[in-house]
């Protein structure tokens, strides 16, 4: 009996015990459990991404660069694939640190396929107090303001429009980065200085080779407005100047812009007689932009770029009626040497993006609408001012698996005969890219 | 041990300040006689010392349970500067934050340069935005409007010192004996209720720190949808001004 009673106790406890162990977990509305040890510092740290990108392009047939690809092989549509890796790193060794970026990538469409391996950056920095780092290697420098352009980015490779967040291959050098903090209205001053060696195999695509060139920055955070004055001096390049600034106006409302001035800059066109002439300028290029955010989280960054440096309309046209001749003669021929005049031609700057004077770029996204968390649609436009032709992108970004980023995107361009969107490669394209960070 | 370091006479003084400061704070029907700054600074140094390191973690909460986390290691020096670096996942890994006074900034190291964001947008998606991940001290951004009691609480009413500042009217619910928030609603200028933030679950984090350990946030303009910040250390912690800079925002894993 005694034996029976004490089992009864014995169960009746238990029982109460669980209910004891379970009352405060569904008390709690939900798990906030957080182990701090696996965020713990490591000397050595790695991460990156994996991509695999489809998209497929509907050829602008009649278009400038149509022609030069497709003149032998007329297609209406081309389909590419691309897996890309990029890898990045991080050593610390005390007061030295090692940083790498490197991205590996294979592209193939019915027509081409290539691999590229590129080593980013790779650079050690030496610190021997936070205000003052010492750096030698490839690294990107990433100066200016703007969102899809920055005429005061000296030492770096233009940045795609239609990308602007991509990352971008550095160049080799030594710099030095020195921070002051200061009470009052300016609050920081910093200096940022780099040697950029061009020599054969070293930098060769800067600019002249066998020259050491300088360049630096000067930051300063003055009252709550972003400023910097940038310089550069060489012989590979011409010497320049610059000036940026940002500046928060409100809230939800950012202001930013910079302007450039490189005194003596050699520019090449095409002449009246379709001659491809260099010649020295004094060139100006400014932009001015914002970041608006509204209530129901619509942003917009809207940007003017003017350069002077950029080709006009009867530049274009030159161009554009070269390989117009270079077709005809092609189709009536079987002759394809002005075409390949042209192509040399392409390479002096007519084939590169926004390569015309002014340019209106707006971008709209919209953060999660209808209560979809991490999904992002928006659109994107890139207006040349001059000959009013554009290309308009519409996407959306879904981010809700973590680690993995989906994007979709379809792009079309607008624009008449001898425009430069008119005469693009592609009259539109339709993207698909998944990303997987590691 | 302690005590034998203090002379008597101090020791007895010691003592008649510590009586008389509790009685001022804890005395029942004197709101009206308390300072409303004074108790809004005692909240902000109850929450966090001036100048420390702190490591979060940030949920996101849908409305079907799924959750989304962010860890973020963050300094703050003083009253105006604060940086957060993000830990995980992977696709955030790296990108860091740098707040001084009401301008913000955010690196990418894919990006490779800081630029200039608003205290109104939102790096981590859901409820909380950049200001509250940056949060400065209340008594920075804040000015005291007016304070009244409700039985354990002070109600007191914050209005913005600037246009700038995320939410223009705050009304805060505080503890009287813990003297740290237990409900904040925020409100636009317009007078629309932004969100609500719950302060949760309070925790010895050692240095005299003893502050709610979860913050959690819902809002009116997210239906169904909560986010929440899990404090895991705060300690306090030296740093050199210049951290809080630009130049610095590639580098802030340095200072862990």
């Amino acid at each position: 009996m005694v034996t029976r009673v004490k089992k009864e106790i014995y169960r009746i406890a238990t029982l109460l015990l669980w209910f004891g162990l379970l009352l405060p977990i569904s008390g709690h509305a939900e798990d906030y459990s957080f182990d701090l040890d696996e965020f713990e510092k490591k000397s050595f740290s790695w991460g990156g991404y994996a991509e695999f990108k489809w998209d497929h392009n509907w050829i602008n047939q009649t278009g400038t660069f149509g022609l030069f690809g497709f003149h032998d092989n007329p297609r209406t549509d081309l389909d590419r694939l691309t897996s890309t890796i990029q890898l990045d790193g991080n050593y610390n060794k005390g007061i030295v640190d090692f940083n790498w970026l490197l991205q590996a990538s294979a592209q193939k469409d019915q027509v081409d396929a290539e691999q590229n391996l590129d080593i980013f950056s790779a650079y050690a920095s030496i610190k021997p107090a936070p205000a003052v780092t010492f750096e030698i290697g490839k690294k990107t420098y990433k100066w200016g303001k703007g969102y899809a352009w920055n005429p005061v980015s000296f030492i770096d490779r233009p940045k795609d429009p239609s990308n602007p967040e991509d990352a971008l291959e550095g160049y080799i050098g030594i710099g030095f980065d020195l921070i002051k903090s200061l009470p009052g209205t300016l609050k920081t001053l910093a200096l940022t200085g780099a040697l950029l060696p061009v020599f054969e195999d070293v930098n060769d695509d800067f600019g002249e080779q066998n020259h050491i060139n300088l360049a630096a920055k000067l930051y300063l955070l003055y009252r709550d407005t972003d400023i910097d004055f940038v310089f550069f001096t060489g012989d590979s390049r011409s010497t320049r100047y610059g000036i940026d600034f940002s500046k928060n106006l409100a809230s939800n409302f950012e202001i930013h812009g910079e302007v450039a001035y490189v005194p003596k800059q050699r520019v090449k066109s095409l002449n009246s007689s379709g001659i491809l002439e260099s010649r020295e300028i004094a060139v100006s290029s400014y932009l001015l932009g914002l970041r608006y955010l509204t209530e129901n989280d619509i942003t917009t960054i809207l940007e003017f770029y003017h350069n002077d440096a950029g080709y006009s309309e009867a530049e274009m046209d030159q161009f554009f009626q070269l390989v117009s001749d270079a077709n005809t003669q092609y189709n009536s021929t079987g002759d394809d040497s002005l075409f390949q005049q042209a192509a040399i031609i392409s390479k002096s700057g007519y084939a590169k993006p926004q390569v015309g004077r002014n340019y209106i770029y707006a971008k709209v996204t919209q953060k999660e609408p209808f209560d979809l968390l991490y999904f992002t649609p928006g659109i994107t436009t890139i207006i040349n001012l001059d000959d009013k032709s554009y290309s308009l992108s519409s996407e959306a970004v879904y981010t809700g698996f973590t680690n993995w980023e989906l994007r979709l995107r379809y792009t079309r361009v607008e624009g008449g005969r001898f425009t430069e969107h008119g005469e693009k490669l592609n009259e539109s394209k339709l993207e698909m890219r998944v990303r997987y960070y590691f | 041990m302690q005590v034998k370091i203090y002379p008597s006479s101090l020791k007895a003084l010691f003592f008649i300040l510590l009586s008389i400061s509790l009685l001022a704070l804890t005395a029942p029907g004197k709101a009206s006689a308390l300072d409303g700054t004074d108790i809004l600074l005692q909240v902000d140094r109850n929450l966090n010392p001036e100048t420390y390191e702190m490591y979060r973690k940030l949920i996101n909460i849908e409305p079907d349970g799924t959750k989304k986390e962010f860890v973020l290691y963050s300094v703050k020096k003083g009253q105006d500067k604060m940086v957060a670096l993000f830990l995980s996942p992977a696709s955030e890994k790296g990108r860091s934050t740098l707040r001084l006074d009401d301008n913000m900034w955010l690196y990418i190291p894919n990006v490779g340069k800081p630029i200039r964001i608003t205290s109104l947008q939102s790096v981590v998606g859901g409820v909380f935005n950049n200001s509250d991940i940056l949060r400065l001290d209340y008594s920075a951004e804040y000015d005291v409007a007016s304070i009244t009691e409700e039985g354990d609480l002070y109600l007191l009413e914050l209005k913005a010192k600037t246009n700038t500042v995320a939410y223009d009217l705050l009304k805060m619910q505080v503890d009287k004996k813990a003297l740290v928030p237990t409900t904040i609603d925020c409100f636009a200028a317009s007078g629309m209720l932004i969100k609500t933030l719950y302060y949760k679950e309070p925790k010895d984090f050692g240095n005299g720190i003893v502050r709610p350990s979860v913050l959690e946030t819902d809002s009116p303009l997210y239906k169904g949808y909560k986010s929440a910040m899990v404090y895991a250390k705060i300690t306090p912690k030296e740093l050199a001004d210049e951290v809080f800079s630009l130049n610095y925002l590639s580098r802030v894993d340095e200072l862990r």
